[in-house]
């Protein structure tokens, strides 16, 4: 199979998938006890019966559950992901407003998460059982055990509060403006519109948030990247290679960490979609106007509309991610065919 | 064919009973998996005595000793806004914060199990019908569903619980389904039906005792995930109400007194310890139940 033609069989699968989401968020929230009226009306119009009706004749609510699915799918397929209750902007151009904040931060975080996690893990496997070893795997499991919250709480207060050492938070410091939106990625527009200053800011923002993100998939990583590679390290192949004369470091690194790698992928695709799904957490400690804290308002304040988008928008995310893994994957061992 | 039966079941003895003996000696090599234990057992008698160890009520207000810092004559670990003490509360908050969690994960992996035993058992339709559910559920995005559940149902502990079973399931349908198919393959199984064994025996007493040590290594390394869930949920405001002691309630009072850092340091860091604590355990019986692991 060539890679065009397994890429677009990948991508025809999505559809059911995308459709099944859509199909338990309906059933969600027609299951739960909610109603949209309570959280999006002012608390005195409730008993308000025009108002109320309106509202419901507005959104669509009054009608029958089937109908309002598949009027929901109608607008889908035309790619209109419909409107949501709480912005009151369509859900796609809110999603296009958050989500470049989002890919940023998981960016950074993901490039952090990798040089910390393999390079802990290399270390790990190659001084198996000594106390650098002991060193690497508490970092690890430290790094997935403390709350990302209070992590951030505690970077905040000691480089940014304390040390002074880091940016607060926010996207950019509060006396500057947004760079012109091309991408939105701040660093990305900033340096479009030939604005170094705005550049260094943007960046030193993503620093801590990129930190505390980095600190959680890089114990993941770690310990993918351990055992993979403590496997790997007992081969024949890498007797060989020493024996042949091969420095350590080319033999760790080549034939090692080349051979090892494809769970090490597998995980860092897992955690950068995870990211990407919006790290609600982190994005309200350093106000970061992403994905997640779009996510949170929209299930707080049960914005149907909102919260399908998003949800479609994840699942999306996964599958383009676990997509790329597969082609890496191709790319890394050719021994493995596409089916 | 009996020769070679038995000798399988000898080693199996022997093996269990050298591991029985061994656990005085893998508690000395794993010294991170004895740390886990007594740092657990700590917090469990530590919630359990909260009334006994706690100088004061969790929800005791004493304005006129408000946001103390640590070390003040009365208060070990502080007090905050109102005047309540730091630690009294952590002491409390375990009380809330480990059950919920413990409840997660057992309602989650029992749902779980039974439903991927089911499937892996029963295989082709009923297979397919669960095993497709089950996907949809793991493709929508845990943590809006848990939100958009807790927040819907109204904020409380209970459903904070709810939520997150209804997230958690789905992981341990997958891995028990794997387990039962590659479990039902076996001779021993094949014996058991000729003895007629009926269909709820051979899966509820032959299949499932046999997978049941991947499971429970998957079990306790997750408990650490469910009190960091637990925890971020109500640090959202969709766990118990405000005044609660639970932890991440404390973390999230605590971020508007931002630099009376033990408001919420100390809360935060009760669960990062347990949370260590219980993925020291996970590791720890992974290396002990599948040795494969060392």
């Amino acid at each position: 199979m060539s890679l065009a033609q397994y890429a677009l069989r990948r991508i025809l699968l999505i559809i059911p998938l995308l459709i099944g989401i859509t199909f338990v968020s309906f059933l969600i929230a027609n299951a739960i006890p909610a109603d949209p009226i309570n959280t999006n009306l002012p608390p005195s119009q409730l008993n308000n019966e025009a108002i109320v009706a309106a509202f419901r004749a507005e959104w669509g609510l009054d009608k029958p559950p089937i109908e309002q699915y598949f009027t929901y799918l109608g607008n889908l397929l035309q790619g209109n992901l419909g409107r949501s209750i709480k912005t009151r902007q369509p859900v796609a151009e809110d999603i296009a407003k958050f989500l470049p904040a989002t890919i940023e931060l998981a960016t950074v975080a993901t490039v952090f998460g990798i040089f910390i996690g393999v390079g802990l893990g290399i270390v790990s496997a190659v001084w198996r059982n000594r106390p650098i070893d002991f060193i690497a795997r508490a970092v690890a499991v430290i790094g997935v055990s403390v709350p990302v919250f209070v992590l951030a709480l505690l970077f905040l207060s000691v480089f940014h509060a304390q040390l002074g050492i880091a940016a607060g938070p926010g996207r950019l410091t509060v006396t500057l403006r947004d760079p012109p939106t091309v991408t939105g990625l701040f660093t990305v527009d900033s340096l479009l519109a030939g604005r170094p200053d705005l550049f260094l800011d943007a960046a030193s923002h993503l620093i801590l948030p990129g930190l505390v993100l980095a600190l959680y998939i890089a114990g993941l990583i770690s310990r993918v990247t351990r055992s993979s590679m403590l496997e790997i390290l007992s081969m024949d192949y890498m007797r060989t290679a020493r024996s042949k004369g091969v420095r350590e470091s080319i033999v760790v690194m080549k034939h090692g960490l080349r051979n090892a790698m494809l769970p090490i992928v597998t995980v860092i695709g897992l955690s950068y979609g995870n990211l990407l799904a919006g790290a609600v957490l982190t994005e309200s400690i350093f106000a970061w106007p992403g994905i997640g804290r779009y996510m949170f308002r929209a299930s707080t304040s049960q914005d149907f509309p909102a919260i399908m988008g998003v949800s479609l928008l994840i699942a999306f995310i996964y599958v383009v991610v676990n997509f790329v893994v597969d082609i890496l994957y191709y790319f890394l061992d050719p021994r493995i065919r596409l089916s | 064919m009996s020769s070679t039966s038995s000798t399988i079941s000898s080693i199996r003895v022997s093996g269990s009973r050298e591991r029985i003996a061994g656990l005085g000696n893998i508690l000395r090599r794993n010294p991170l998996l004895l740390i886990g234990l007594i740092v657990v057992i700590a917090w469990v008698l530590g919630a359990l005595a909260a009334p006994l160890l706690a100088p004061f009520q969790p929800l005791q207000q004493n304005v006129a000793e408000r946001l103390q810092p640590p070390g003040s004559p009365n208060h070990l670990w502080g007090t905050d806004e109102l005047g309540r003490d730091i630690y009294s509360r952590v002491l409390y908050g375990g009380r809330i914060t480990i059950p919920a969690s413990l409840l997660v994960i057992v309602f989650g992996s029992v749902i779980g199990s039974v439903v991927g035993a089911v499937a892996g058992y029963l295989g082709g339709f009923y297979d397919e019908l669960l095993m497709r559910l089950t996907e949809l559920f793991m493709a929508f995005p845990t943590i809006i569903l848990a939100m958009a559940v807790s927040s819907a149902l109204g904020p409380s502990i209970q459903n904070a619980i709810l939520a997150l079973v209804v997230v958690w399931w789905p992981s341990y349908a997958r891995m028990m389904r794997g387990l039962v198919i590659k479990a039902k393959t076996n001779d021993y199984v094949e014996a058991a039906q000729c003895l007629g064994a009926s269909r709820f025996y051979l899966l509820w007493k032959t299949i499932v005792p046999n997978c049941l040590s991947p499971m429970l290594v998957m079990t306790t390394l997750d408990v650490g995930n469910a009190v960091l869930t637990f925890a971020g949920l109500s640090f959202l405001g969709l766990g118990p109400e405000p005044a609660s002691p639970e932890w991440g309630r404390m973390v999230a009072v605590g971020i508007d007194y931002f630099d009376q850092w033990w408001m919420w340091l100390y809360p935060g860091a009760a669960i990062a310890f347990l949370v260590i604590a219980f993925n020291f355990i996970g590791d720890g019986l992974r290396d002990i139940l599948d040795p494969r692991m060392r």
